[in-house]
């Protein structure tokens, strides 16, 4: 199999790893780079729990290879706090109750940061559009929705 | 699970990529959004001992249109860079749609329109809009290139009419006739993202020259167009007799499955129901 150099971005610091050619982004970020903010889950895409933001845009990491992200930069949830400083997003999760068992959290939280970076101030429709591709099992989407809406009256 | 081992390849151009499929054609597979091969891979019913990520190479990221020439979609042009397309979705209406209904909102970051049609499923959503807008797909080897219409790419389940050595280089879509309008209705189990139960598509014009396509997804082997209605506005009649004469040619003429998303009674329903609406819904608010 072969194996590639690759040099990327995470949360602002720059990585220069080697990855097998089958390595996907998930496994780089929880395994490599301890990063297991970002969940597995379902493995074939319909989860969205292993959503990163690649260049800022929402991605699902299981179904993205190591070495197709050399060059790009990538976020992950342990990269939206500023030192001690919960970003608005996360803030407003906490305050609406949004965060139940957890495990969907990240995706929720990163999809919202990019929507609410291309479009300031949604409307519901719009907030349920650009989380579609999540699911959560405690099944608490009404208090997401309220979070990610209140957080764009914040920002 | 971990996917199965292969090598990574990435041409920086067509031609390094026709040298590539020449030499693996039959180990390779192509890579562009990776929403369908990785999935597959991840379940073992692709095992590539090659896998060409097409990204690397800039001429199949070009989506362009003109007055003459229409739409050129590229290979590796994303779904959602389809969406964002202004004359998308003044000019290709029924596309877009379709393209809006396909999966959500982050698989549409990666998936392609080239993809879809490449996996060839009976539920691809981009298919039956390609079918009434009469889409061609442009298709290079190390031998030359060809022209496939769209209503020849699909040969089976999963099946197109791609040769070993050959890939997609872009899908070109002439402009509609003037006045037609078009519409996508895709029958889920959700509203959320899924397969579709059966979607229709339909490009209709009922001024200047009159015209009725229909096409179907999940109904059939391939995704399907009703050659059988475009006769019917020739034939006169009220609006309401020539969508009731569509409705149960369609109905007639499709052949769907019983499957974890719906029983074949269901969707032959489904098929009339969903044909009925979109008709109605172009030809009556005119």
């Amino acid at each position: 199999m072969s194996r590639h150099k690759i040099s990327l971005v995470v949360n602002g610091d720059r990585y220069e790893v080697e990855v097998e050619a089958n390595r996907t982004l998930l496994q780089l970020l929880r395994e490599d780079l301890d990063l297991t903010g970002t969940k597995l889950a379902c493995e074939r895409g319909d989860c969205g729990l292993c959503t990163v933001l690649v260049d800022g845009v929402p991605t699902k990491s299981c179904l993205v290879l190591a070495v197709e992200v050399d060059g790009r930069d990538v976020t992950t949830i342990e990269g939206l706090a500023e030192e001690e400083q919960l970003s608005p997003v996360q803030r407003a999760f906490i305050k609406h109750g949004s965060v139940q068992c957890g495990f969907c959290t990240p995706a929720f939280i990163l999809a919202a940061e990019a929507l609410l970076k291309r479009n300031p101030n949604p409307t519901e429709e719009e907030v349920k559009e650009a989380v579609g591709g999540i699911l959560c099992r405690c099944t608490g989407y009404r208090q997401i929705i309220d979070a990610i809406l209140d957080a764009s009256k914040e920002k | 699970m971990p996917l199965p081992k292969f090598d990574y390849i990435k041409p920086r151009t067509t031609e390094e990529l026709s040298v590539a499929l020449a030499e693996h054609g039959a180990d390779a597979k192509l890579l562009a959004g990776g929403t369908d091969l990785l999935v597959l891979m991840r379940d073992r019913l692709v095992r590539p001992k090659y896998v060409i990520d097409i990204k690397g190479i800039e001429d199949l990221h070009k989506l362009s249109w003109d007055e003459r020439r229409g739409l050129t979609i590229g290979a590796a042009v994303t779904l959602n860079e389809l969406i964002a397309s202004k004359v998308i979705r003044e000019r290709f209406s029924v596309l877009w749609k379709a393209v809006d209904t396909l999966a959500d909102p982050t698989i549409r970051n990666r998936a392609t329109l080239v993809g879809n049609i490449c996996n060839a499923s009976p539920a691809a959503d981009t298919a039956p809009a390609l079918l009434v807008l009469d889409a061609e797909v442009e298709v290079v080897s190390a031998k030359g290139r060809r022209v496939i219409p769209i209503r020849e790419f699909f040969k089976g389940v999963k099946r197109t009419s791609l040769e070993r050595g050959e890939f997609v280089k872009v899908v070109r879509i002439p402009n509609p006739p003037d006045g037609a309008r078009g519409d996508y209705l895709k029958w889920g189990r959700t509203r959320g993202e899924d397969l579709a139960v059966v979607g229709v598509a339909a490009l209709v014009a009922n001024s200047g020259k009159k015209i009725m396509r229909i096409a179907l997804s999940s109904v059939a082997p391939t995704p399907l167009r009703i050659f059988e209605v475009e006769k019917i506005p020739k034939g006169g009649g009220s609006v309401a007799e020539q969508i009731s004469k569509a409705v149960s040619i369609v109905r007639e003429k499709i052949s769907p499955i019983t499957d974890v998303r719906g029983g074949k009674e269901y969707r032959i329903h489904m098929a009339g129901v969903l044909t009925k609406r979109t008709l109605e819904g172009l030809l009556e608010a005119n």
